[in-house]
């Protein structure tokens, strides 16, 4: 469904890997690898002809085909307007959904706050907002930036619950959260310096050997967690 | 708080027309051949309906460039659009086209915004960021161009010039107040027309894009737009400050809604805000008009200053 060939630029070197439909990646790799890089290009936002989805070229599809098929939400969000609140927001975001905007609200417990300006809401409620969009924007392949870097651990497992769920099709998952990637289990994608150095299944990737590949001793698998070595 | 702003303003902008230096008298008004009548309708009344859509040009328009460039100081002005309209003015009064001052200063305008686009299409993606370095570079440029005219001008020139640079609301005969009529009232409309591209626009780019909005496309739409009626504005008022800049801030201050429900109260405010400056400018000197782009700055300049220190506390 979502293809990438043989892309380069100034960060990625030599991108190329496919998704199949319904099927779910999780993009994992080192700060400043190129995973957002990589996200801007899979979802239009840095114009790329080696991008096809669905078969066609992301820089011919039309413009409400293109938000059918995909949406991405960044790890900031970024708003100019001092005053747009929460509601308005969400409003901006729903496209492809029968799904009520409250019914959201009430699921992420954003209720009490849906008149209050963006600007003025905290990291955590701001990322719970960006999810919140996703759901109503309802797109065939939802790319997510790191979605529960600024959560309590209440609010990360209920994210968790949220991503497992069936409100969202098709997930691309960056993340530096291996806890989080290992339950998912699914396909990871591991970039290192702008190359794709491993693409395989969750199994593969988690076994202790590549760990320490990847990881050198950071890393440690305990029981049936990802733990990180401090 | 509002009502009361919004009563206040329409009794000031009826009121208006029948103060000055003259004072008229109401018996005459429908009498074609006393001066009260040549007076109140060939150049009092005209001059009202300049300043209000000039003060609403200029307002909805900051409006807009601010929300596309996402910089609180992204004015026409602050672009380099009104700068180009003198230069084309002083370029007429110096190489004499006294006559078609209004045509030079459109075209000023209009060039500035051609070479705006012409670099932005250059630059790889729309870098809102770059074409704001690249308008103040072109004020700066104009501005060392201005000096120049200044230089080859004689005394009666460089006055006319700079009683331009002054800025004026002076209009005589109804008729004239109808380019400034159609551009401010085709903008509004026009922003109408975009009005949830520009709520998208609101948060950023990316989001738009993502919200399927043609981003290139709009924004050069509603530049184009905005650039063309300020250019008309200026070509007949001269650049008048501060308005694009401050009355934007001010009425989202006072409403706290996101810009793209306050679009009409910014063009409303914008116009009330000029014709209350024009007004002191007639009334204040006892025998000649203030240039009205002094009080616009005189009252702009220290209540916008206030507005931001109330807001840091």
């Amino acid at each position: 469904m979502l293809t990438i060939k043989n892309h380069n630029s100034n960060i990625l070197t030599d991108i190329s890997f496919h998704l199949k439909q319904h099927e779910n990646l999780i993009i994992l790799g080192s700060n400043g690898a190129g995973k957002s890089t990589l996200a801007k290009v899979l979802c239009g936002i840095t114009p790329s002809n080696n991008v096809t989805i669905n078969g066609k070229k992301i820089t011919q599809l039309k413009t409400k085909e293109r938000t059918k098929l995909i949406n991405y939400i960044p790890a900031k969000l970024e708003i100019f307007d001092e005053y747009l609140t929460l509601e308005q927001y969400l409003d901006l975001s729903r496209l492809h959904t029968l799904l009520a905007s409250k019914n959201i609200l009430k699921l992420l417990e954003l209720e009490h706050l849906k008149t209050k300006p963006c600007q003025q809401l905290s990291s955590g409620e701001q990322q719970l907002t960006m999810l919140a969009s996703a759901v109503l924007h309802n797109a065939r392949i939802t790319i997510f930036d790191e979605p529960t870097a600024n959560l309590d651990p209440k609010k990360s497992r209920d994210v968790y619950a949220l991503l497992k769920s069936k409100l969202f099709q098709s997930k691309i998952i960056i993340t530096h959260d291996l806890n989080l990637a290992y339950r998912l289990g699914y396909k990871i994608l591991y970039i290192k310096d702008g190359k794709i150095s491993f693409f395989d299944t969750s199994e593969r990737f988690f076994h202790p050997s590549n760990l320490d590949h990847f990881f050198a001793s950071s890393v440690q698998k305990v029981d049936e967690y990802i733990m990180v070595n401090l | 708080m509002k009502y009361f702003m919004l009563l206040l303003s329409f009794i000031a902008i009826t009121l208006a027309p029948f103060f000055g230096q003259i004072p008229i008298e109401l018996y005459k008004l429908d009498n074609p051949t006393t001066v009260d009548y040549k007076l109140f309708w060939d150049i009092r009344l005209p001059r009202v309906i300049v300043a209000f859509f000039a003060g609403s040009i200029l307002a909805l328009g900051g409006l807009i460039f601010q929300s596309l460039f996402k910089n609180p100081m992204g004015t026409p002005y602050t672009l380099g659009v009104a700068s180009g309209s003198t230069l084309g003015v002083a370029f007429a009064v110096v190489f004499g086209f006294g006559s078609l001052l209004s045509l030079f200063g459109f075209l000023g305008a209009l060039l500035t915004v051609v070479i705006l686009f012409a670099l932005t299409l250059r630059l790889k993606s729309y870098q809102t960021n770059s074409l704001l370095l690249v308008g103040i570079a072109l004020a700066f440029f104009y501005n060392a161009a201005l000096m120049i005219l200044f230089y080859l001008s004689d005394e009666s020139q460089s006055f006319e010039i700079i009683r331009f640079t002054m800025g004026s609301v002076d209009v005589i005969g109804l008729n004239n107040t109808i380019p400034i009529l159609l551009a401010s009232v085709g903008l509004l409309l026009l922003s109408w027309w975009y009005q949830k591209e520009l709520k998208l626009l609101l948060t950023s780019n990316d989001y738009a894009y993502l919200k399927g909005v043609e981003v290139k496309r709009v924004n050069t739409v509603l530049l184009v737009a905005v650039s063309v009626a300020v250019g008309v504005c200026v070509s007949i008022t001269g650049p008048i400050g501060f308005v694009g800049l401050i009355i934007p801030h001010i009425v989202k201050t006072i409403y706290k809604k996101s810009a793209e429900q306050l679009m009409l109260p910014i063009f409303f405010y914008g116009g009330v805000f000029l014709v209350l400056s024009d007004l002191i400018a007639r009334n204040l000197g006892s025998n000649s008009d203030i240039p009205i782009g002094i009080i616009t700055a005189f009252l702009g300049g220290p209540f916008f200053v206030y507005l931001i220190m109330r807001k840091r506390n």
